[in-house]
């Protein structure tokens, strides 16, 4: 025969069973449910505080190179107007020298061009007067009709060309 | 209309009834375990599975609630809570199966609000203290003291009834509803002589489902969400 309790009835067996059903249903679901979903979840939040550690530290660590490469931007910089200046001192030097050494050199030409001119015009005038003197002899010694010791009429002649 | 009905006997302490209420749970937990160890079976941190999703988002729906309506401190709570939601909600579920649902035996119920009813008064003397929690009793003046006690005693007693009336409620009806459609599908084949014909209940095809719509689905969900809020509710209100 089948035994049915009441409709409304409470029965301290089925209260029992209840508690210790709840009891154990509450232990497995936090086993197999709850504690391996909080597990994963931990564990993806401890991944993303990991990757935002490691970007925040790429991020400094990009900010470093960039600073160091602009200070070294800046020296390169810094440096080459330091050799363009010296090459331009340099450059500016040497070709006053040039300069210089060049004007002194056509000082130097023109001097020694005055010199030659100088004594080109002396030896002419001494070539003339030789000629003068020589053919005023000859005109002289045609003149007489007598022809002079060579030597004593040079020395006459030269004598009276002085005197001019 | 009967009982639970009892299954089998142990013949001990003069003969421990094990009812169809225990069993049928004893089901139920076996299915929601089951469930809980193919769920979380392969859990990933990075791209989760569809079915991880889900899980997710439900596991999250509960903690959002116990913090929302408890706060942080009762997060610890929420495994206790999900428990409770799963079990009122999939034992008056389980009545779509055919099974007798044990959220309609008086007995289960008073046992899951006792536990409330044990958790309100340990939160409130963990918080107050053994004289602060007595002390309550007679606030805001002392001869107040049984009105309080009663009120104290009143909130399990009426979640219980909540719960198991709602639920033995639907049973009513809906048996109430299959005998009367059965009957007036009876009523209405009489008339042909074949016996086998007219046995056809024709009306129970069909207009016990949008009963079922109610009273199994609806009620089934908003009875485990009342039962778990008034839990959080009352014992985070001791707790204050």
């Amino acid at each position: 025969m089948e035994e049915y309790l009441s409709f409304v009835s409470i029965d301290a067996w089925t209260m029992i069973f209840t508690w210790v059903n709840l009891i154990i249903l509450f232990l497995l679901l936090k086993k197999f449910l709850f504690k391996p979903i909080n597990k994963m979840l931990d564990e993806r939040a401890g991944e993303i505080e990991n990757s935002y550690k490691t970007a925040e530290n790429t991020k400094s660590e990009a900010a470093e190179i960039k600073a160091e490469y602009e200070r070294r931007l800046q020296s390169a910089k810094s440096e080459a107007d330091g050799i363009i200046k010296s090459a331009v001192e340099t450059a500016n030097t040497r070709s006053e020298g040039i300069v210089n050494e060049a004007s002194e050199k056509a000082k130097h030409m023109l001097q020694r061009s005055k010199k030659q001119i100088e004594s080109d015009k002396e030896s002419a005038v001494r070539e003339a007067r030789e000629d003068i003197a020589s053919m005023a002899v000859e005109i002289a010694g045609k003149i007489i009709g007598k022809k002079l010791d060579a030597d004593t009429d040079a020395k006459l002649i030269s004598d009276i060309i002085d005197r001019i | 209309m009967n009982g639970p009905k009892v299954v089998f006997t142990i013949p001990v302490f003069g003969g421990i009834k094990v009812t169809e209420s225990i069993i049928n749970m004893w089901i139920i937990m076996a299915v929601l375990v089951a469930l809980s160890i193919w769920l979380t079976h392969g859990l990933r941190v990075r791209n989760p599975s569809r079915k991880q999703l889900i899980l997710e988002k439900l596991a999250a729906m509960l903690y959002d609630m116990v913090r929302d309506v408890m706060g942080e401190r009762y997060l610890p709570f929420a495994p206790y809570i999900g428990t409770l939601f799963l079990l009122s909600i999939v034992g008056s579920l389980s009545s779509l199966t055919g099974l007798r649902p044990y959220t309609g035996d008086l007995s289960v119920i008073l046992s899951w609000t006792i536990v409330t009813f044990i958790m309100i008064q340990s939160n409130n003397i963990k918080n107050h203290g053994v004289f602060g929690w007595l002390k309550s009793f007679t606030q805001p003046v002392a001869f107040i003291t049984p009105l309080n006690i009663i009120s104290e005693i009143a909130n399990p007693v009426s979640m219980t009834f909540r719960h198991f009336g709602n639920i033995a409620a639907g049973l009513v009806i809906t048996s109430l509803v299959y005998s009367a459609l059965a009957s007036m599908s009876g009523f209405l084949l009489s008339w042909i002589p074949s016996g086998f014909i007219a046995s056809i209940p024709i009306f129970q095809v069909g207009i016990p489902a949008v009963l079922s719509i109610y009273f199994d689905l609806f009620t089934s969900f908003l009875q485990a969400y009342i039962i778990c809020m008034l839990t959080m509710v009352f014992v985070q209100g001791a707790g204050e």
